[in-house]
């Protein structure tokens, strides 16, 4: 499979038809792999795809980062169907155009959760919580991909994929309350699940505004508070839900349980699944006359 | 006119974001019909009801709201045409993440108040003043540190200093 790929990647470079290739390479031990940003063409051969590539590489398609502006026209991108789904959320979204964008889809079966918890094989102890009920395993957008593309159906309803989101759901609400006071208690906003998003777009985040500061820089629960929830509000119906937030974490904070949550009421709401289609609107930047206002007085 | 006093062991803070052309002059009328409403609420004047940006809710519960008001034009009404229509879906969303996060959503009220309703305006704002009351003061995000991780750095570093 991955020798498909880097024959395809070689031919682009040489072809001049993309000035760069972003993939995976071996990294700094044998547990990990690093993004790699290949330019010619003879370094192909170091582009590697196994459950340990976890790193969510549209992020660097993303105008937030400088790479789009070193007059790159053309970027082949591997990814798997997670990846993908950001892209085409970015492409919807208007922060990239489909014909800058090369996508090398590949197979997945799934990646592990952590570096750490890497054992040679991928099992159900370290397969990360967003691959059980992956529908993507075959990607749904692609320029190139190794082998036939079964027919996938993607029509089924957004699951929360982490049984923690039901379980909290099914709390009373002081208990609920507890249980993220007790978890944001460790965060100290080293903001590394905004730095690792591929979404968070703006140029200037708003924790980073000064004036009006509207979240209070401090570690303190009160800007926690405000930062999280923000951050949660600015992902309703954007976030793709590629777990990267909970992953970057060095608190071990699950910030994703907001995000999949929130994916579950977009659908229910406006039956929107983000990161499936190209041309549909965010649900928040459109409307519908009737839409429900059972909550309104 | 005028009601009763009664006195109450908790009032609650209220704070109301309102359109400037509905609900404001909903209540500019109230205030000029001399009709009584509750003295809690805390209103800011916005252009639309879809000026009623998510953080300003988030930041008036950091500061120790206990309830939140929202209100602008009837859908339909809208001086700018359809700012409501993208209020009411934000609000939606809004209100189901302030429900995962552990907030009682009946601290947030989003209502239709056109500028002819002021006796609307005044009833909602009692119901709404009377229904915070007995839910009590909103759960203050303090100091206290209540992760035992968190509480074995907090301790190591009281100890080493």
């Amino acid at each position: 499979m991955i020798e498909a790929i880097r024959n395809q990647a070689r031919l682009l470079l040489e072809n001049g038809d993309v000035d760069v290739v972003i993939g995976y390479a071996e990294g700094s031990d044998p547990s990990r792999t690093t993004p790699i940003f290949i330019r010619k063409a003879e370094d192909v051969e170091k582009l590697i795809y196994d459950p340990r590539c976890i790193n969510s590489l549209p992020l660097y398609l993303n105008k937030r980062h400088e790479y789009t502006r070193k007059g790159w026209k053309k970027t082949a991108i591997i990814g798997k169907g997670c990846d993908i789904r950001a892209i085409v959320q970015l492409i919807a979204e208007n922060q990239l155009k489909r014909d800058e964008i090369y996508i090398l889809g590949v197979p997945c079966e799934g990646v592990v959760s952590h570096p750490e918890k890497w054992d040679g094989s991928l099992h159900d102890g370290n397969r990360a919580s967003k691959c059980i009920g992956c529908d993507v395993m075959t990607p749904h957008e692609t320029d190139f991909f190794p082998g036939d593309k079964p027919d996938v159906d993607r029509s089924t309803p957004y699951e929360a994929t982490s049984k923690n989101v039901a379980t909290l759901m099914e709390l009373e609400l002081d208990k609920r309350f507890a249980f993220w006071r007790t978890d944001f208690d460790r965060c100290f906003k080293c903001y590394a699940c905004r730095e690792v998003c591929p979404h968070c777009s703006c140029n200037t985040c708003i924790t980073d505004e000064t004036t009006p500061s509207w979240i209070d820089p401090a570690a303190h629960k009160k800007g926690v508070f405000s930062w999280h929830l923000t951050r949660a509000m600015h992902l309703v119906g954007r976030c793709t839900g590629c777990g990267e937030c909970t992953r970057a974490c060095p608190m071990g904070i699950q910030v994703d349980l907001f995000n999949q949550r929130m994916k579950e009421v977009v659908q229910e709401s406006y039956s929107y699944k983000p990161g499936y289609s190209l041309e549909d609107k965010h649900p928040l930047i459109t409307y519908k006359v009737d839409d429900r206002e059972d909550f309104i007085k | 006119m005028g009601k009763k006093i009664e006195i109450h062991d908790f009032e609650p803070k209220i704070m109301a974001f309102v359109c400037k052309w509905c609900t404001y002059s909903g209540a500019d009328l109230a205030g000029t019909s001399r009709m009584d409403y509750s003295p809690n609420v805390r209103m800011i004047r916005l252009p639309c009801s879809g000026r009623i940006d998510p953080q300003f809710m988030i930041k008036a519960f950091e500061q120790g709201a206990d309830g939140v008001f929202i209100s602008g034009c009837h859908p339909g009404d809208c001086h700018y045409n359809e700012g409501n229509y993208y209020a009411r879906r934000r609000n939606t969303t809004f209100r189901q993440l302030m429900d995962f996060h552990g907030i009682d959503i009946e601290r947030i009220e989003f209502s239709w108040i056109s500028a002819a309703e002021a006796i609307k305006w005044t009833e909602v704002i009692d119901a709404f003043t009377e229904k915070v009351r007995e839910l009590g003061r909103h759960p203050q995000y303090d100091d206290e540190v209540v992760d035992p991780y968190a509480q074995f750095l907090v301790q190591n570093k009281q100890e080493s200093a």
